[in-house]
């Protein structure tokens, strides 16, 4: 045991994976070796494409930090706080690289946690009786004990696998259902339960093989917790029929993953759902997406499997019902995909969409049943999340070839879609195809590895092509508005109609958010603008909020072209006439009125402001139960240069003066259009921050042609959110700076404010950036909060030890307290993490928007 | 309505109603909603709930204790979906009883009713599983976009009516001479186990501008559930140190009103108009402060701080001060933290934490608590608005340097319960998928 280690002599070939952003990135494949380099044992990989490139060199650490994970993976945390982890292809090539860390470990006296050889010596403290229903109590209880400590769980862990304990303890399940007895059932539960927060890998791959997992299950289905109730997980495991296939998957190997995947989700979600604990709940999620990214390559990787599944889908194949199962497993595929690398999903797309996966979910979309066409489209969007471009570019190409787009087909069924739920998803697609801030020219220029180029149709066209192309999606996508132009009455719309439409201004809407330009053809040539302007007048009331909110849009983008278009069609006046009708009362859709034009006043925007001024003076001035309209006229009348009218002077609006003008909403009474000086004063202390207001509205006044302010981005992207909360986006940290600069006497809190968000200044999110698009985010700090660190249920485990990295990660997944979060392998199946207890890099950012996926 | 009344019935049985019957009940609850204001104005008396979390089985829990709909009212301060196993049978039931009795329900948005937050915690995948579709969750989210900020309890009463307990141990709390009853905390079972009063006031010469006088059990050190150590802190030794407070008790003081917002307050936000201003049909931002009004959460700081949670601020009992002083409130009440004994005040009891999921994620092993308002009944039952829209009468605000402002806040009545008990509800499970292919 003490001799020096020898490094391996053969190279292994695997795969370098870094946490980064909570995600495995793939930092390529190459050949594994252990090292001595100046007496440093250290593990090299070298590229397997570009032979002398190193992957990876990384000094093996005394640090317990390594774990094997499966057969075929060891992971481990950088001396940096990164997170590593190689996965070898062969479990032979990962036993020897393991066995060299291992033995250089241990000449450097360190014991690893997982070393079966070691001596027994520290197993003395440990004895568990043998399995016997007369030992359980004693059972239990040592188990409960051992587990409290980190050795104790180490040694429980090595008894349990050496003694092949949990085999033994099978059959007394059903001795102990034979005689009915329930307190020695209640026992096994616990002591399975112990077992399985051991959080030991190999225990865990054990127990859901096939000889274990029912007598398992079957000992886990008497919850002490739960006296009086019997789940029956057996049942449900047992019964076969549950697994589904298309297509007969050969392989045995890959078919016993199938299983045991399936049955490490069930233990996840259901058997253990309630008891687990962040590092076992991310060593199931680690299992768990390691054996579906070999599942999913395994089955693109067979041809002959693919050229079956897909020929399902022949038009002479009468059987509908193998046609809807082999959507389902297409989506499946389609599921699991979202978690893999970029490479892995982009390979696994091409070779679906290679096979004929266009025509899958156009047969899919056209299905009668709805949750066929929901499912069809499902498969789209997913597709449409991984490469918007490459997917726009076979659309292009339909274009180009007179063959129809797969957009048409999405518009003619959006257009006839009965299910609500389905029209929605259309919606979506639609506007991530037709999104037309990224021309295809950008996608040609955006660099990547060489194959997403290859992968790509061949598709260098001319940007006229695909205005053109755009001009007559939109076209034909917003026909319906035409419809709207003989109709004066609303009332008799259907349901339909109104989803349509609340779809349709939301699209455009959007549109006109990513690129002002393309789109004003659209809104001309179509004469979208005025049927719009209609919609302001449907009873629907969540109609008319979009249509206010498509209108606070074009608002928010400071441009010449589509201010004109506002102030036509008598737009403002309908806007005002909400705001009347709406008006004593306090509702959502009074709310969003009183934005826009508090938008348009502070932001200064004097083509509006004198347009409604000149066109609405009487109706504004008859609004006096907020001061927004008031505040307007004067606002208008202080850029025609005109003194203010005495009866408003003690606003002082304007100028940085010394008195700040009253604040927006501060009076609020019906009927009393002004407030006596002891208000006023009251008032106009509290309210410097009116004034950055101002200067900033006049700095944005003095760019109008800028392109559209950030504040007009949706923060998320979601398809159905407008975010136009300039109110605040603007400059958070200006306004703290401005407050700290003018302390205010009623409110000296203000003056200690400087502590604001720093982080965030003007920090604008960026652009969205295609990729980005539709994708969901984390946002997650939610639950970073309060970390009591270890409450009273949370257990120390094997893998969390290794040093305050560990802890900050688990700090970062705590919510609230003392609980079990998500939050480190948060939305289970869409990211993993593998246990190594450290800190990703984004847990010490405090921005609230990771990217997450 | 009958449909409606079935599918309450079904939900209450823990069953789903069908994908159909869940967008229609959207709809209707959109149409409903988008009447709200930003900050919905609720009459006393009213039973204020923290965070549910997908605990169904402690909703049915909290209907028990707290009295069932539409017998009471009830005000449910977000976070109504994720990490329980039941999101979707909490939040439909939950609309099915807003739709049906929409002014006895008032539901207001919680930071985790919003699209992101629900695809990582939980909500987003049990629709999946349960529905099969994301249709269920795109039209709960759409919902959720539509949900009030805010709430404000107006009317109610500064004095409680003291329990009628039925436990022994109440004799030792006779409400001492001349003291008014101001809280009180009773266990699941409806038995007293705390009360503090405040002194009766009869002389108005208090200049002190902060009008609150309140004794709050501010540490609670056992579980409120403990019944035996329930005298101890009645009586009114804080109350007496605390000095005067209302400067004229009867004809001119009033409980001010009570704001209930998920998470806190926000710099952008100096006062509760301003909220008006808000264009809430969006998904929560990342900042701005329609975020703050869901994310922040009071802390033992002065000012304002940075949120660890990194959305929102964390800001300290003068803030708290301050905003209640302008907004005339006696009281904000906010959920988002999990508190172990239930609930928490704080800074003298200006703002207090609910939090009403126990056993939080079925492991937590925290109390839960609901908070009753009483109904002021001494004017008649008028409603005299303190920050209503337009009630606001000038001369309040005229005195903000001086005398007079005396703002009592409102008399509050914990109720705090345990995890439902586990014959009640079985074992709390995820469903499983049904088919699988991969």
């Amino acid at each position: 045991m003490a001799l020096e280690p020898q490094p391996p002599s053969v190279r292994k070939r695997v795969k370098v994976y870094e946490l980064r952003d909570n995600d495995w990135f793939d930092r390529g494949t190459g050949f594994c070796t252990g090292q001595f380099l100046e007496d440093e044992p250290r593990i090299f990989v070298e590229s397997e494409d570009e032979p002398g490139r190193v992957l990876l060199e990384t000094k093996i650490n005394r640090d317990d930090g390594y774990q094997k994970q499966q057969e075929t993976l060891i992971v481990w945390t950088e001396p940096t706080g990164t997170d590593m982890a190689l996965s070898f292809q062969e479990a032979e090539g990962c036993a020897v690289i393991w066995d060299f860390v291992h033995s250089v470990q241990h000449h450097m006296g360190v014991a690893t946690t997982d070393d079966l050889s070691e001596d027994l010596d520290s197993y003395h403290q440990v004895m568990l009786p043998a399995p016997e229903l007369g030992n359980l109590p004693e059972i239990e209880q040592i188990m409960r004990v051992a587990s409290m400590s980190q050795p104790g769980r180490d040694t429980l862990s090595k008894i349990v696998i050496r003694d092949d304990y949990v085999t033994k303890l099978i059959p007394l399940v059903s001795v102990a259902e034979d005689l009915e007895s329930l307190p020695d059932l209640h026992r096994l539960c616990s002591i399975m339960k112990s077992v399985i927060l051991l959080n030991d890998n190999t225990i865990i791959e054990n127990v859901v093989a096939d000889p274990l997992i029912l007598g398992v299950v079957g000992a886990l289905e008497y919850d002490p917790e739960f006296p009086t109730h019997k789940a029956n997980h057996r049942q449900y495991l047992a019964d076969e029929s549950r697994f589904k296939e298309v297509v007969p998957i050969k392989d045995p190997i890959i078919r016993k993953k199938i299983r045991c995947t399936w049955r490490l989700q069930y233990l996840k979600d259901v058997v253990l759902a309630r008891i687990l604990d962040d590092p076992t709940f991310s060593v199931l999620n680690s299992l768990i997406f390691f054996n579906q990214v070999e599942i999913v390559n395994h089955i693109q990787s067979n041809a002959a499997f693919l050229k079956e599944l897909f020929s399902v889908f022949d038009p002479r194949n009468p059987d509908m019902r193998r046609k809807e199962d082999a959507v389902q497993f297409l989506h499946q595929c389609a599921v699991i995909a979202k978690n893999l690398q970029p490479q892995g999903r982009a390979s696994l797309y091409a070779n679906f969409i290679g096979h004929g996966l266009f025509a899958v979910i156009a047969f899919a979309v056209k299905h009668p049943r709805p949750s066929v066409r929901t499912t069809g489209i499902d498969i789209l969007v997913a597709l449409l999340d991984h490469d918007p471009i490459l997917m726009r570019g076979y659309m292009l190409k339909a274009v180009n070839e007179k063959k129809t787009p797969l957009t048409d087909t999405l518009i003619d069924l959006l257009h006839m879609e009965s299910d609500l739920g389905v029209k929605n998803q259309l919606a979506d697609a639609i506007k991530v195809l037709l999104d037309p801030q990224v021309t295809m020219q950008d996608a040609m220029g955006r660099a990547g590895p060489d194959y997403f180029a290859k992968l790509r149709p061949n598709n260098i066209l001319s940007d006229a092509f695909v205005q053109h192309h755009f001009d007559e999606s939109a076209k034909k996508l917003f026909m319906p508005m035409g419809n709207l132009e003989h109709r004066t009455n609303f009332h008799d719309l259907t349901f339909h109609e109104v989803a349509l439409y609340a779809h349709l201004v939301d699209i455009l809407g959007f549109f006109i958010r990513q690129d002002m330009f393309r789109n004003r053809h659209v809104l001309q040539t179509e004469a979208i603008a005025p049927r719009i302007a209609q919609l302001l007048t449907v009873p629907q009331k969540h109609l008319k909020l979009a249509a206010v909110k498509f209108f606070r849009g074009l608002i928010g983008l400071h441009d010449t072209f589509y201010q004109a278009i506002l102030t036509r069609h008598n737009t403002f006046g309908l806007i005002l006439d909400i705001v009347r009708e709406t008006m004593p009362r306090d509702n959502l859709l009074n709310s969003a009125c009183l934005e826009l034009f508090e938008c348009i006043r502070r932001e200064n925007i004097k083509t509006l402001i004198v347009h409604v001024v000149e066109k609405y003076r009487e109706k504004l001035l008859s609004i006096i139960y907020v001061d927004t309209f008031i505040n307007l006229v004067n606002r208008y009348e202080q850029m025609q240069g005109y003194g203010a009218d005495a009866e408003f002077t003690l606003s002082a609006r304007g100028e940085e003066a010394q008195t700040p003008r009253v604040q927006p909403n501060g009076q609020r009474w019906p009927g009393v259009g002004e407030m006596d000086a002891a208000e006023e004063a009251y008032f106009n202390t509290s309210d410097d921050e009116e004034e950055w207001q101002q200067t900033n509205s006049d700095t944005a006044q003095n760019a109008p042609t800028l392109p559209p302010l950030p504040a007009a981005k949706p923060l998320v992207d979601y398809p159905d959110d407008d975010d136009e909360d300039a109110m605040d986006t603007q400059s958070d940290s200006t306004q703290a700076q401005k407050q700290e600069e003018k302390p205010s006497r009623q409110e000296p809190h203000l003056t200690q404010s400087p502590d604001i968000r720093p982080t965030t200044p003007p920090s604008q999110p960026p652009p969205e950036r295609l990729s980005e698009k539709r994708r969901r985010e984390e946002e997650d700090e939610d639950e970073l909060v309060k970390l009591t660190s270890g409450g009273p249920k949370r257990r120390s485990s094997t893998s969390s030890n290794s040093g305050s990295a560990g802890f900050l990660r688990r700090k970062r997944s705590i919510e609230k307290g003392n609980t079990r979060s998500t939050g480190n392998v948060s939305a289970p199946p869409k990211k993993i993490s593998i246990n190594i207890g450290a800190k990703s890099s984004n847990t010490t950012t405090t921005t609230s928007s990771e990217k997450e996926n | 309505m009958s449909d409606l009344d079935g599918a309450i019935a079904q939900l209450r049985a823990c069953r789903l109603i069908p994908e159909a019957q869940v967008r229609e009940l959207c709809y209707k609850a959109r149409e409903l909603l988008i009447e709200e204001g930003n900050v919905v104005s609720v009459d006393a008396p009213v039973t204020i709930c923290g965070d549910i979390h997908g605990q169904f089985h402690d909703l049915m829990e909290l209907f028990r204790v707290g009295g069932d709909v539409p017998d009471t009212n009830y005000l449910f301060m977000g976070d109504f979906v994720d990490r329980g196993f039941y999101s979707l049978e909490s939040f439909l039931l939950l609309l099915c009883l807003k739709v049906r009795y929409p002014d006895r329900m008032t539901l207001i948005r919680g930071n985790h009713e919003s699209r992101q937050i629900t695809t990582v915690y939980g909500f987003y995948d049990e629709c999946i599983r349960k529905y099969g579709s994301a249709n269920v969750w795109r039209y709960c989210c759409e919902v959720f976009d539509y949900l009030a900020l805010g709430a404000l309890v107006l009317g109610a009463s500064s004095e409680l009516e003291p329990s009628v307990s039925n436990v022994e141990s109440t004799q030792a709390m006779m409400p001492i001479d001349d003291g008014e009853l101001e809280t009180e905390v009773l266990n699941s079972k409806g038995e007293v186990t705390v009360s503090t009063y405040r002194r009766r006031q009869r002389s108005s010469s208090n200049t002190s501008t902060d009008s609150r006088n309140i004794s709050p059990p501010r540490d609670i050190s056992a579980a409120p559930g403990n019944s035996s150590q329930a005298p101890l802190r009645s009586g009114a030794p804080g109350t007496g140190a605390s000095g005067s407070g209302s400067g004229s008790y009867g004809n001119t003081s009033r409980t001010g009103a009570v704001l209930c917002v998920h998470g806190g307050l926000s710099p952008a936000i100096e006062s509760v108009d301003k909220i008006r201003l808000i264009d809430r049909k969006q998904e929560v931002p990342h900042e701005g402060p329609m975020c703050d009004l869901l994310w922040s959460d009071p802390d033992e700081i002065e000012g304002w701080g940075l949120s660890p949670r990194g959305a929102g601020f964390l800001f300290g009992g003068d803030i708290v001060k301050g905003f209640n002083y302008t907004n005339d409130l006696s009281l904000v009440a906010r959920a988002h933290q999990l508190v172990m004994e239930g609930y928490k005040e704080m800074f003298d009891g200006g703002i207090v934490t609910v939090w009403s999921a126990p056993n939080y994620c079925y492991r937590c092993g925290n109390v839960a608590a609901i908070l009753e308002l009483g109904e002021d009944t001494s004017n008649g039952g008028t409603v005299a608005r303190n920050n209503g829209e337009y009630g606001r009468s000038n001369g309040l605000l005229m005195g903000s340097n001086g005398v007079g402002s005396s703002v009592v806040s409102p008399g509050r009545r914990y109720r705090v319960f345990e995890a439902a008990a586990q014959d009640t509800r079985g074992m709390p499970a995820k469903k499983p998928v049904a088919d699988y292919f991969l």
